[in-house]
């Protein structure tokens, strides 16, 4: 809102510089955004909040100012046009649906010359952001800019019957209103119509059909209060947001239709030339009482942590207008006055009381913490998880929730669900993604294309799913990416492509750091988005906790990849349920323990897990552990078979063990190489 | 033979001994030395003490006497030789492993948090301990919870500046993490310290400024007794431990529908404390947060006596505070995960 301190000065003293103007508003709420001079005048602009319609105009802003200042408001001049009747000229108007429209104020004047307005007039409007039209229509827009109350001028010769039927839309209705837009209404909208049919949308606009012209000669002035839901509601359908509109969904002030009527006629009977010809007529079937709120003093010196004098409390409210009747020690009725729409509780009235106070001077306090702190129930995890992987080198990313179609189709699992957003903004956020793999694929290749090749990230973020009943589920999840590298490159380390391995080491380093029961990587099918060649499925304490592999060369295609990436994705939610294992301390060794390395050939389809399950189970209780120390395969090794040396660490807590029980256990490794694989001794 | 004759003898043997050690120049032929001059069988001195037995019995003590001094003369110099000659050795040893210590160490790879992501953590740390308990709540939210029960009914105009994603009629995106004072009240009674932070959305497109999803933290204290007072003083207690010790906080009128009395919370500029820059648009003050005392109708709703208990909430956007704290131009980079900017941090 602009608001111009010349004009101010009109309602109010003004001593202070803008400046001053700008903090003392600001620190009442009406925040000064900027001063910007026009035509050499300050004019401040005003960030007025929803709840405080009534300082949408100066009148507003001054009374604000003179209750702060302590100085009289000066209320603009107005006509007497109920003085004397007058019936030149009889209209009628009518309410029909009072819920709606509780109060219809209008006033036939003839005799007006439809012209340019004086420069005055067109200076204060231009100031104040408005464009002149003609002088009716610009006076109607500086009572608004100066009261705050829409009106609204309509060619009378224009309205057939003389009548004004203020009634609900019948559905299909049609108009065409003053920017040229024919609009299709529904039954949720106010109409104002004539003897005939529509002339305005009430609150929100004018009809083309009646609108001021050069030779208009009548007009019927309308002011009135609507029901703000309903204008918002007519306001938002119709994509229409206007000045009137702006004030009537707000809140427009119920009591001042009468005076804000005579503002605007003793104008135009000095700009247009005028005269009363109907009289006014004050059509109000639902009247409206004033709010009447119970002010304590005890309880405003609770909620504010404050004391007040009864004297601050009843001073303070009477400047702002409000009537404090007292109802024992320290107790009042409050009556608030008509413009207020924003005070409904005692709450409100309170807030009058601290604003004028000061904010600032309320001190400040702690209240007794008398609770215990408690982390959320998933920071340990999150915490302990992102530390180990920040410990591995992985960098933090977060990308945004949502998903574009073609992300969707290329990575969504293989039932093809969807979460989708009923309005969503961009085709880029048509759903909510369904797996953390797509952003960091983006996120990786991003980086790429800026000549970054080493990427290594994860992500401990929402995806989203539909239950068995369609509706949207969130479930926090973990993803890593990795390329290029498992650490950095220098001359004490050369250039290591990233591949499975660093991946699946990342994910046994953070299972291990965090305590988790028994994993297993295993061969995995039937994850659209990972190479089958080396797809794998994470298990943790025998269930399914994620998946792991690179790329599938499809999406890596389709991407433009320049190198490998290779992702995991971690149901992080079934993993919670797999860590942090109570320790259980074990006494440490009092004998060595003793290590034995075999290299074998083997034939190339039979796998290291499979091979390791089959030498734990041999039964062996000495053997403590199994190393996968070489696998070679090429020359002096026969095609389809590869070699693989072990190291084994045999352990007995009772004794020292002999050469020979230790050559013996080995043996028995070997013969069940030997026997289960065909393995031959390298 | 006389005195004379036999401490010649010993003089021309210091003499030999001492010409041969001149020689030396290694810790190996400073042992030779030694050998063939004090070895234990064959060693020059040795041999020198075996003739003693030969000489006449007057001759023996001079002698045994010149003969123990160049003993001990020559041990006290092989033993200051070989010992310069050990050191030499080590000096050479340590010479030869000699680094270049400015050169670089093992690329060790370090992970970085994100910057929200830590701030989010620090922020949850300060409310853990002034005894708030932490919420971790849904993304997908009831309109009840998000708007209806913090007393923003459909026709409130302030829902206009919440543009708000949803899946269906009655199911949305939340848009703020004020939802943490419902789900609070609803499984805690009074005193109530809740505090939750995470992702909302809005529909906003994209630019510097705005991101459809970003990040809040919501507060809220209920109890006997709380007042504004309260809630200035959590603030600032807050606000400097997240800013700067010396940051000053300004307390105005504010609206929002879930308080009254509501407020809005600057802090003095952190760029130019206070005096006036582009950043804070020559005015010293940022705006930072909105808070207030939880409205009674948000109260009612709730179940929760609004005559005894009181309280005050607040939320404030994450993202804005790292803006500022890194002045960070762009709220887009917090969300593309490019490394140089990530690493930065
Ligand atoms: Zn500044």
């Amino acid at each position: 809102m602009k608001i111009s301190v010349e004009w101010l000065k009109d309602y109010v003293e003004i001593r202070e510089t803008p400046e001053q103007l700008k903090d003392d508003l600001t620190m009442l709420g009406l925040v000064v955004e900027s001063i910007s001079p026009f035509q050499g005048e300050p004019v401040l602009e005003i960030e007025v909040t929803s709840n405080r319609p009534d300082c949408l105009s100066h009148v507003g802003v001054a009374r604000e100012l003179s209750a702060l200042y302590k100085r009289p408001l000066k209320y603009p001049p107005c006509a007497e046009p109920l003085a004397v009747p007058v019936e030149r000229i009889p209209y009628e108007i009518r309410i029909k649906d009072r819920d709606l429209c509780p109060r219809y104020t209008g006033l036939v004047m003839d005799g007006v010359r439809i012209e340019a307005s004086p420069a005055w007039l067109q200076h204060r409007l231009e100031a104040a952001g408005m464009r002149p039209l003609n002088n009716i229509v610009d006076i109607t827009n500086y009572v608004l800019l100066e009261l705050g109350h829409p009106l609204h001028a309509f060619d009378f010769q224009r309205l057939r019957k003389g009548k004004i039927v203020v009634a609900r839309a019948r559905p299909g209705q049609r108009i065409i209103t003053l920017d040229g837009v024919e609009r299709e209404l529904d039954e949720d909208t106010l109409l104002i119509n004539d003897g005939d049919g529509p002339v305005a949308i009430a609150g929100v606009m004018g009809g083309l059909d009646s609108e001021i012209k050069p030779d208009t000669r009548t007009i019927l002035l309308e002011c009135a209060y609507f029901n703000p839901p309903s204008i918002r509601r007519t306001a938002k359908k119709l994509g229409l947001s206007t000045e009137a509109s702006y004030r009537f969904e707000r809140g427009a002030d119920w009591g001042d239709t009468i005076q804000a009527a005579a503002r605007t006629c003793l104008l135009i009977q000095q700009v247009a030339g005028g005269e009363i010809a109907g009289s006014l007529k004050d059509v109000y079937p639902a009247k409206i009482k004033p709010v009447r709120i119970g002010l304590r003093r005890r309880k405003a010196e609770a909620l504010l942590g404050v004391t007040l004098e009864d004297a601050f409390v009843t001073s303070t409210l009477e400047r702002l207008n409000f009537k404090p009747a007292p109802k024992g020690k320290g107790k009042w009725q409050v009556t608030c006055p008509s413009y207020r729409a924003d005070t409904e509780l005692e709450a409100d009235v309170i807030e009058e009381i601290a604003r004028f106070y000061g904010y600032q001077n309320v001190p400040n306090t702690l209240p007794r913490y008398n609770s215990q702190g408690l982390a959320s129930p998933v920071f340990p995890f999150e915490n302990a998880a992102r530390r180990i992987l920040l410990g591995l080198g992985y960098c933090e990313a977060v990308n945004l929730s949502f998903a574009a179609e073609n992300e969707h189709n290329q990575f969504a699992p293989g039932n093809g669900e969807r979460v989708a957003l009923r309005n969503p903004l961009t085709e880029d956020t048509q759903f909510l993604r369904t797996t953390l793999a797509p952003g960091l694929v983006k996120s990786a290749r991003r980086n790429f294309n800026h000549g970054i090749g080493e990427v290594r990230l994860f992500e401990i973020g929402r995806v989203y799913s539909l239950d068995s009943q369609g509706r949207p589920l969130e479930r926090n999840t973990l993803g890593i990416v990795g390329s290029g590298g498992f650490a950095g490159c220098n001359w004490r380390h050369s250039q290591t492509a990233y591949d499975f391995f660093h991946l699946k080491g990342a994910v046994v380093a953070l299972l291990r750091g965090m305590r988790s029961e028994e994993a297993e990587v295993v061969p995995a099918a039937g994850v659209r988005w990972l190479n089958p060649g080396d797809a794998a499925a994470l298990i943790v304490g025998g269930e399914r906790a994620g998946v792991l592999g690179s790329l599938h060369p499809d999406l890596a295609e389709e991407y433009k990849l320049k190198q490998p990436v290779f992702l995991a994705e971690i149901d992080f939610e079934a993993l919670c349920r797999k860590v942090f294992q109570p320790v259980k301390y074990e006494p440490l060794p009092k004998y060595p323990a003793a290590e034995r390395d075999l290299s074998v050939v083997l034939p190339r389809e039979v796998s290291y897990g499979e091979i390791r399950r089959g030498i734990l189970g041999l039964g062996v209780s000495q053997l403590v552990s199994v190393e996968l120390l070489d696998v070679y395969e090429g020359e002096s090794i026969p095609a389809g078979k590869v070699s693989m040396t072990f190291r084994f660490v045999f352990l007995d807590r009772r004794k020292t063990l002999t050469v020979d029980q230790v050559q013996a256990f080995s043996d028995n490794i070997l013969t069940f190489l030997r026997s289960s694989y065909n393995a031959e001794l390298r | 033979m006389s005195d004379h004759v036999i401490l010649d003898r010993i003089e021309e043997l210091r003499r030999q001994f001492d010409a041969e050690l001149a020689q030396a120049a290694s810790l190996d032929t400073c042992a030779a030395v030694r050998d063939r001059w004090v070895g234990r069988e064959r060693g020059i001195i040795t041999g020198e003490m075996k003739r003693l037995r030969e000489l006449p019995r007057e001759d023996r003590p001079a002698f045994g006497q010149a003969a123990n001094e160049l003993r001990n003369y020559v041990e006290r110099e092989l033993n200051a030789a070989l010992e310069r000659f050990g050191a030499r050795a080590r000096e050479l040893e340590i010479a030869r492993g000699r680094v270049d210590v400015t050169r670089p160490g093992f690329p060790y790879a370090l992970g970085v948090e994100h910057p929200i992501k830590r701030l989010q953590a620090e922020i949850e740390q300060v409310f853990i301990s002034l005894g708030f308990r932490v919420f971790d709540l849904p993304e997908i939210e009831k309109e009840y919870y998000n708007f209806d029960a913090l007393n923003m009914p459909r026709s409130h105009p302030a829902r206009d500046s919440q543009d708000t994603f949803y899946f269906d009629e009655t199911t949305l995106l939340r848009t703020h993490c004020s939802t943490v004072q419902i789900h609070a009240m609803k499984v805690m009674k009074p005193p109530v310290r809740a505090v939750s932070t995470g992702k909302v959305y809005r529909r906003d497109p994209a630019d510097a400024t705005h991101s459809p999803m970003f990040y809040q933290v919501d507060v809220l204290a209920l109890d006997e007794g709380i007042t504004m007072g309260d809630l200035k003083g959590t603030l600032e207690v807050f606000l400097k431990r997240i800013f700067h010790p010396d940051v000053r906080m300004r307390f105005r009128p504010g609206f929002f529908p879930f308080v009254e009395p509501g407020a809005e919370v600057d802090i003095s500029c952190i760029f130019c404390f206070g005096k006036g820059c582009r950043i804070c648009k020559q005015s010293g003050w940022i705006e930072i947060l909105g808070a207030g005392m939880v409205h009674p109708k948000v109260l009612r709703m709730s179940g929760v006596d609004d005559e005894r208990y009181t309280g005050f909430a607040w939320g404030m956007g994450i993202d804005r505070v790292a803006l500022l704290k890194y002045e960070v131009d762009d709220i887009r980079l917090f969300f593309e995960n490019d490394l140089r900017f990530l690493t930065q941090f």
